[in-house]
């Protein structure tokens, strides 16, 4: 009996993996541009989508698609930033909230006219079978440990990028402060705009990992946005490695929630959200 | 495309009729002013005078303006700060306007990367104020105001501006931090770099100027040269008396 | 321009508002006829409009006014429509009263809801929002005594208590709506109109403004809050008697219950009084020329919600109050703009 919750518990930090993956790009653009892009879990699904295109339709194999998708969502991401929500990011947030809002029904529902409402998998090409057998009869699959050391090594690689480049630098001045920035000469609105094609990226890659390992349809981008909100949030916003701790915290709570009884899987992981929300408003690492 | 140097006699910086509008209001009043190389020019005025509208119209963060603002005899109309920070002009803003959470060595380095990429490098700035090199890791807001002063000053001349708008650079600060920083004018100025300092502090103002324009709610009142004005007719012009 | 012409120009301006005030009453007046003149199935389609109004009406109060911009606004919705059943199947308070408290549960549960809400600060707030209405559903969804996750249909008995025949039904339930939507304009208008009210205008026209007026901002946010939820629940109570079951899916539907909603109030005109109005209006021949289109029609909602607020982002109304002088509902005492 012991076995199944250190088992589940242990499921769940790999669980907490794809969470993270999903709310690293909401980290960033919580963190760097002040706002929560309500089409985020959406975005993931139309790169999934694409995903599910270039595999099944062209037979691209799944690595490869990914790598063509990196680059294309890096320049989605930056058009997005710069052609949309840069106009209205001086208006206010009801502007960004709404904007984003209609950006996230415009695409369940352009998904569903061009791929109906089918559930949908990618195949991986086998590593989804894989698993490793651990002492106490617990089995680790091969996909989620692979996707937590990815979600570990990109939270890694984008501190160094912000903390350590001078691409980060630039980028945490605009943050900070953008009039500023814009008096001595940067030009804001493409640095915004690069760190939303970075965000893109993130999004391209948590895309991949989500299309082979949990089911998607067109309008699973509402609890993906859910999930990573609760991760952003409990991790306190705009830290990084909090956002993977909180990402595997509600990937615990949905996993011991789901070993009580499989119904309550999601609803374990909001209430741990609310419960641990309440108690440390400010998140786990706040800035 | 880089200017060359202009000739003696053309300015480096030509302002005509330039008025600087916010909504209806206008701060700024058809004013004509110049700046040339090695040239310290002295605004005056009093609060809500339109001196700091006037100097974020040259650096194109103003909203709506009418008038001629050339440099090197190219009409900077139409053109974005980069751009025009890129060219050789470089804003100390009011205020400071230091980004909180950079460390001192980032904020100068950004005040290298929008601008010319010339011949003053970062261990110029630290020659100017050893101060910085010690607490080059400090975050900005770290930091006491006077040193905040002296990144805001290095980062705009990292720039390696030719034309350097300085806006209110003594505001809040202790009389001898203020004399370490107008120190550095004499310097600045024999590199050939043209200044253009606004005051609230007339007496400072006027002890490193080489001309001085007087600006009374959005209008020259008075252009002339510290040594040719007395002290009474500045204060006249000034208030408006 | 010469004192003659400006005079006629003055007088033409101000007829658009007499004209706008006329249409609106011609439409008030047709809204107590109507079960005169207009069959059954027109009475259902009035009275499912009255009922978005009111939850227009409520997220314009909280988006437009209170800088509360909720995405889960549904939540509330659903909790009044399964304490309405649960009142009216479990005890005997009677079908009206359980109506009425239905809104009043809806009240308390946003109470302890506020603690949440009011910690979070702008677009977190939105996201926040709409985990509580997700757990609020799937909440309901755990509770076998209303059918857990498939729902449960209202007891023929209760249905009965509101008419004997369908026509009287719907008739009964159509003044509830028309009641209700009154109601609710009437108590926002009077909100809007107190010192509270003038407090959020001034806060959404300039915070700084507001402040200095001495408005605690903080306190009128809550009461904004708290005036919202009972009319939600009380919607939810006649959307329930309207569907005749209850069912966390269809209780809990973000999209009829927020979705929708935004789309009427931004396209209407967020912060105004008549924006909700015309939106509805404007939702309701959307729907009935476009939903033909099945999905397409949501992307044109969301296209056009999107435009709207890249281009005028207070709406319809923001459009034609460029043209119209003044306001048909005079929510505040300010002058018009541009006198
Ligand atoms: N962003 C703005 N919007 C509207 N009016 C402004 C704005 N900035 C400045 N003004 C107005 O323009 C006028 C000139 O302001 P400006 O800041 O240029 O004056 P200043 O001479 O720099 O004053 P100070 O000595 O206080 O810095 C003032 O009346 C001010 O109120
Ligand atoms: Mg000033």
């Amino acid at each position: 009996m012991a076995g199944a919750w250190a088992n589940q518990i242990i499921q769940g930090i790999l669980l907490g993996g794809l969470y993270a993956m999903f709310a690293i790009g909401l980290s960033l653009s919580v963190g760097i541009m002040r706002f929560v892009n309500i089409a985020h879990g959406d975005l993931i699904v139309l790169v999934s989508f694409l995903l599910l295109t270039l595999t099944t339709r062209l037979g691209v194999p799944l690595l490869v698609a990914t790598a063509i998708v990196v680059p294309v969502a890096f320049v989605g991401g930056y058009l997005l930033q710069r052609l949309l929500l840069q106009r209205v990011l001086g208006q206010g947030v009801l502007s960004i909230v709404l904007v984003t809002f209609g950006l996230s029904v415009i695409i369940q529902n352009a998904l569903q006219g061009i791929y109906g409402a089918d559930t949908r998998l990618i195949q991986g090409g086998g590593i989804e079978t894989e698993t490793i057998q651990l002492a106490g009869g617990i089995n680790i699959g091969m996909l989620p440990l692979a996707i937590f050391v990815f979600a570990v090594a990109l939270v890694f690689a984008l501190d160094l990028l912000l903390y350590r480049t001078r691409l980060g630098a630039r980028i945490r001045a605009v943050s900070d402060d953008v009039a500023s920035a814009n008096l001595v000469g940067l030009r804001s609105a493409h640095i915004y705009a690069v760190a939303m094609g970075i965000v893109g990226v993130t999004v391209a890659l948590s895309a991949g990992f989500m299309s082979v390992w949990t089911n998607f349809d067109p309008t699973s981008g509402p609890s993906r946005l859910l999930v990573a909100f609760e991760a952003v949030v409990l991790g306190g916003l705009g830290s990084l490695w909090g956002t993977l701790a909180g990402g595997i915290i509600v990937g615990i709570a949905q996993s011991l929630g789901a070993q009580v009884d499989a119904g309550w899987q999601l609803l374990a992981g909001h209430l741990v959200f609310l419960a641990v929300f309440l108690i440390r408003p400010q998140g786990l690492f706040p800035k | 495309m880089p200017v060359t140097a202009a000739s003696d006699t053309s300015p480096l910086l030509a302002v005509r009729q330039l008025s600087v509008f916010y909504g209806q209001f206008r701060a700024v009043d058809a004013v004509d002013l110049s700046v040339r190389a090695g040239e310290v020019v002295s605004i005056i005025g009093a609060n809500g005078a339109g001196k700091s509208s006037l100097l974020k119209a040259i650096i194109g963060q103003a909203d709506r303006i009418e008038g001629v603002i050339s440099y090197c005899g190219e009409d900077l109309a139409g053109q974005g700060t980069a751009e025009i920070v890129a060219k050789g002009i470089a804003l100390v803003p009011e205020g400071r306007r230091l980004f909180p959470s950079l460390s001192v060595e980032e904020n100068l380095h950004i005040g290298w990367e929008v601008g010319r990429q010339g011949e003053i490098g970062i261990e110029d700035v630290f020659g100017f104020f050893p101060i910085l090199k010690e607490r080059c890791r400090q975050k900005a807001r770290e930091l006491s105001g006077g040193q905040q002063q002296m990144v805001a000053l290095g980062r705009a001349l990292l720039a390696n501006p030719r034309l350097l708008l300085c806006d209110e650079i003594s505001l809040g600060l202790a009389p001898v931090v203020i004399d370490s920083l107008y120190k550095l004018i004499p310097a600045i100025k024999a590199r050939g770099i043209g200044i253009l300092v606004v005051e609230q502090d007339i007496t400072r103002s006027l002890a490193v100027a080489d001309r001085f324009y007087c600006l009374l709610e959005g209008k020259v009142t008075l252009a002339s040269r510290p040594s040719a004005t007395s002290r009474e007719v500045v204060m006249q012009h000034y208030f408006g008396l | 321009m010469t004192g003659v012409r400006n005079v006629t120009f003055q007088f033409d301006k101000r007829l658009l508002v007499l004209i706008g005030r006329g249409v609106l009453v011609l439409l008030a007046a047709m809204l107590v006829a109507a079960p005169w003149i207009f069959d059954l199935a027109d009475l259902q389609v009035i009275t499912e409009l009255l009922c978005l109004l009111v939850l227009a009406v409520m997220w314009n109060l909280l988006a437009g006014y209170a800088d509360i911009v909720t995405i889960g606004q549904h939540g509330f919705v659903g909790i009044g429509c399964y304490a309405f059943y649960a009142f009216a199947v479990f005890t005997d308070v009677g079908p009206y009263a359980a109506i009425l408290l239905a809104g009043l549960t809806t009240l308390v549960f946003a109470l302890p809801a506020m603690i949440v809400v009011f910690r979070l600060r702008a677009a977190y707030l939105a996201v926040g929002t709409w985990v509580l209405a997700e757990v609020m559903m799937l909440g309901a969804g755990k509770i076998d005594a209303f059918g857990a996750g498939l729902g449960i249909s209202l007891p023929v008995s209760v249905v009965r208590e509101f008419g004997g025949n369908i026509a009287e039904r719907f008739t009964t339930i159509y003044w509830m709506a028309l009641i209700l939507a009154v109601t609710a304009m009437a108590a926002t208008y009077f909100l809007m109109r107190s010192a509270t009210g003038i407090g959020l205008t001034a806060m959404r026209d300039n915070e700084e403004a507001a402040g200095a007026v001495g408005v605690n901002l903080f306190r009128a946010r809550v009461i904004c809050f708290l005036w919202a939820a009972p009319f939600l629940g009380l919607a939810g109570a006649l959307i329930t008697l309207q569907k005749l079951r209850i069912a966390p899916a269809a209780s809990f539907s973000i999209i009829d219950w927020t979705v929708y909603i935004i789309f009427i109030v931004v396209i209407g005109g967020v912060g105004s009084f008549e924006g909700p109005v015309i939106g509805t209006f404007v939702f309701f021949l959307i729907r009935e020329y476009l939903q033909s289109w099945g999905v397409w029609h949501f992307i044109v909602l969301g296209g056009v919600s999107i435009a709207m607020v890249l281009i005028e982002p207070r709406g319809i109304w923001g459009l034609l109050r460029r043209v119209v002088p003044g306001d048909l509902i005079p929510v505040s005492h300010r002058p018009p703009r541009g006198s």
